[in-house]
């Protein structure tokens, strides 16, 4: 009997573990974007819908694996973003962050229009294999979400490394800190805040793809949907500060799959910002922007 | 494609009436982001709270209607008259819930409180949607009374309702042109210009936006009702966060802090995306023009922030400068 409970309750901390690493995906390509341009993107949902659809069509009429297609996707996406910062938000940059914020919410709505015009309402899922789960312990868990997981680790890995041991990871934290002072030290902000956005947009195609194998189908509203979800990661974590993303990511997930099986199924939403509304209750300062 | 002039009149009418509901929420965000600055991105939730809140008054009391009325609460005051109590107790509600939501968000900066404002509607929605014992949820309560229309007939009373619409749009407008040409007025537009300032000079600034967030989310609230009693029925897939971001696009439209702006925009929008509405299908893409439409819409507001910032009507001197702390 208590056994039984240790192992349900052990099956729900894997589940939200597994839906806290989709997060921290998207949370830390977020939050990086953020540290940098110094907006929320509330068109930072789109790219998660598009890293989705863009996998999609590799996979299926491209026919290529998915691992394939996720890579395709993650580019697709990275350039986008690109593009994106480019046509909307360069132009307008030295207007403070409430018309870059404004103009996001416009670039999010254009975006998921014009794919849900060319996609359709349709609910899609990727072709991925159907394979039964392991049991370990009592404790079931699908290979799928196993894949998942250790898609997100690598990537946040990846990101750490970055950050740390590379050149443009030190430019782009210097950026972040003080943009003025990284300019006349001799960095190339421009193309820092160009690279960033390939980076932070290519995870939210990555954190759409995972999202898409992890909880399927994917509709055009998906990524708009689960952005309230980044969000609440983002924020958690102390905007601006990926480490914190990560952290957020894994509360939330956990709250989320909690709060599901213990309280009431019908409310998922409600739980990460239950969390969220009490952190800003109790630290509105503490959670400031902060430097990469 | 030929309408019938009766069938056009009743078009018109009935977009006349929608662009009026709108109008209001708009004149309700207004006060938020155009006189305080407050970036308030919860707005359909106030509308909504005001909806429920007046078909709650009205509808008759559970189990006096045959065929599954399974709603717990239902208050059955009588038409047409009790139309005052319904937008009464929808103002009341929506500036209440305005109220709380503030507490919780007005004192963060004004990112967060984008975030907070779009959250918390966002788990108000969940709320509609599950909460069937008091909402009926997807399935709605479809018995809200429209005030006199059963005397008047329907064609009249689209006419009248419309009418009665407009005067609450007129009588808002002086209301808030009043209010804000006081100095209450002026201080709300000090604290989106320099809160610090404003707190400098003594002035409690979260109480004042407190307050600027009530009566704004008060006015969202009665066009709830006005939205609820003209369309018969409340249902939770109506209050979508799209309500939000179309009466966001009304009030940048039309111009900040510009009361005849914001109604004009909300006017503008209405049209287009009523007009808009018998542009011929694709053959093979069902979803291609109705998207498009949408996408053009999104499109527009993102050409208004960068070349008409101050809108069709606003003062290009009061363009809202908050948010430049983050």
């Amino acid at each position: 009997m208590v056994l039984d409970l240790i192992s349900q309750f052990a099956q729900v901390l894997v589940f939200g573990l597994i839906n806290g690493s989709v997060i921290a995906v998207g949370a830390v390509g977020l939050t990086l974007s953020y540290g940098v341009t110094r907006f929320i993107n509330f068109a930072y949902g789109e790219f998660l819908t598009y890293g989705a659809f863009l996998a999609f069509l590799v996979a299926t009429v491209g026919g290529a694996p998915v691992y394939v297609a996720t890579i395709v996707a993650m580019a697709g996406v990275g350039v986008l973003g690109v593009v994106i910062a480019r046509i909307f938000f360069k132009p307008i940059r030295e207007r403070g962050p409430l018309p870059l914020l404004i103009t996001s919410i416009g670039v999010a709505f254009l975006l998921r229009n014009l794919m849900r015009g060319v996609a359709g309402t349709d609910p899609q899922s990727l072709p991925v294999p159907l394979i039964r789960p392991i049991s370990i312990g009592g404790v079931q868990i699908s290979p799928v979400g196993i894949a998942v997981f250790v898609v997100s680790m690598l990537a946040m890995g990846a990101i750490h490394l970055l950050l740390t041991r590379t050149m443009l990871g030190r430019k782009m934290r210097a950026t972040s800190g003080n943009r003025q002072l990284a300019r006349v030290s001799g960095i190339d902000t421009d193309s820092v805040i160009r690279r960033t956005w390939f980076v932070a947009s290519a995870a939210g195609g990555l954190a759409g793809v995972l999202l898409a194998v992890q909880f399927p189908p994917f509709r055009p509203i998906t990524g708009w949907r689960f952005l309230l979800v980044v969000f609440a990661a983002t924020i958690l974590g102390g905007i601006g500060k990926p480490y914190g993303a990560m952290a957020g990511a894994l509360i939330v997930g956990l709250a989320m799959s909690l709060g599901s099986f213990y309280v009431s199924g019908s409310y998922t939403l409600a739980y990460a910002f239950a969390i969220l509304v009490a952190v800003l209750l109790v630290r509105p300062e503490g959670i400031a922007g902060g430097e990469i | 494609m030929a309408i019938e002039l009766p069938g056009m009149v009743s078009f018109l009418l009935s977009m006349t009436t929608l662009a009026l509901i709108y109008a209001l929420l708009a004149l309700g965000l207004n006060v938020h982001y155009g006189y305080t600055g407050l970036l308030n991105f919860g707005h359909v939730a106030f509308f909504a709270a005001g909806a429920y809140t007046a078909a709650i008054v009205t509808i008759p009391p559970p189990g006096t209607v045959s065929g599954g009325a399974d709603y717990a609460i239902g208050l059955g005051v009588p038409m047409p008259f009790g139309v005052v109590i319904s937008l009464g107790a929808s103002a009341l509600v929506g500036g209440i819930l305005a109220l709380l939501i503030g507490l919780t968000s007005v004192r963060l900066g004004n990112h967060y409180l984008a975030i907070a404002t779009f959250a918390l509607a966002g788990i108000f929605e969940e709320f509609i949607r599950n909460e069937a014992w008091l909402t009926r949820g997807v399935i709605g309560l479809n018995n809200v009374p429209k005030p006199g229309r059963s005397a008047l007939g329907a064609d009249l009373w689209g006419l009248v309702y419309m009418l009665f619409a407009a005067a609450l749009v007129v009588g808002t407008y002086l209301v808030i042109e009043r209010l804000m040409g006081a100095p209450f007025g002026r201080l709300l537009k000090g604290i989106r210009e320099d809160e610090q300032a404003a707190r400098m000079l003594g002035k409690s600034t979260s109480q004042v936006k407190l307050k600027s967030f009530a009566i704004g989310g008060a006015i969202a609230g009665i066009a709830g009702a006005v939205y609820a009693h003209y369309i018969g029925s409340v249902v939770a897939g109506q209050f979508i966060p799209l309500v939000t971001f179309l009466v966001w696009v009304a009030v940048l439209l039309g111009g900040l802090a510009s009361n005849r702006g914001v109604i004009l925009g909300a006017f503008v929008l209405i049209a287009f995306r009523e007009v808009t509405r018998f542009l011929p299908e694709i053959e093979g893409y069902p979803t291609l023009v109705p998207s498009l439409r949408f996408a053009v819409i999104g499109l527009l507001l993102v050409l208004v922030i960068r070349f008409k910032p101050e809108g069709l009507l606003g003062n290009p001197d009061e363009l809202v400068t908050t948010g430049d702390d983050t």
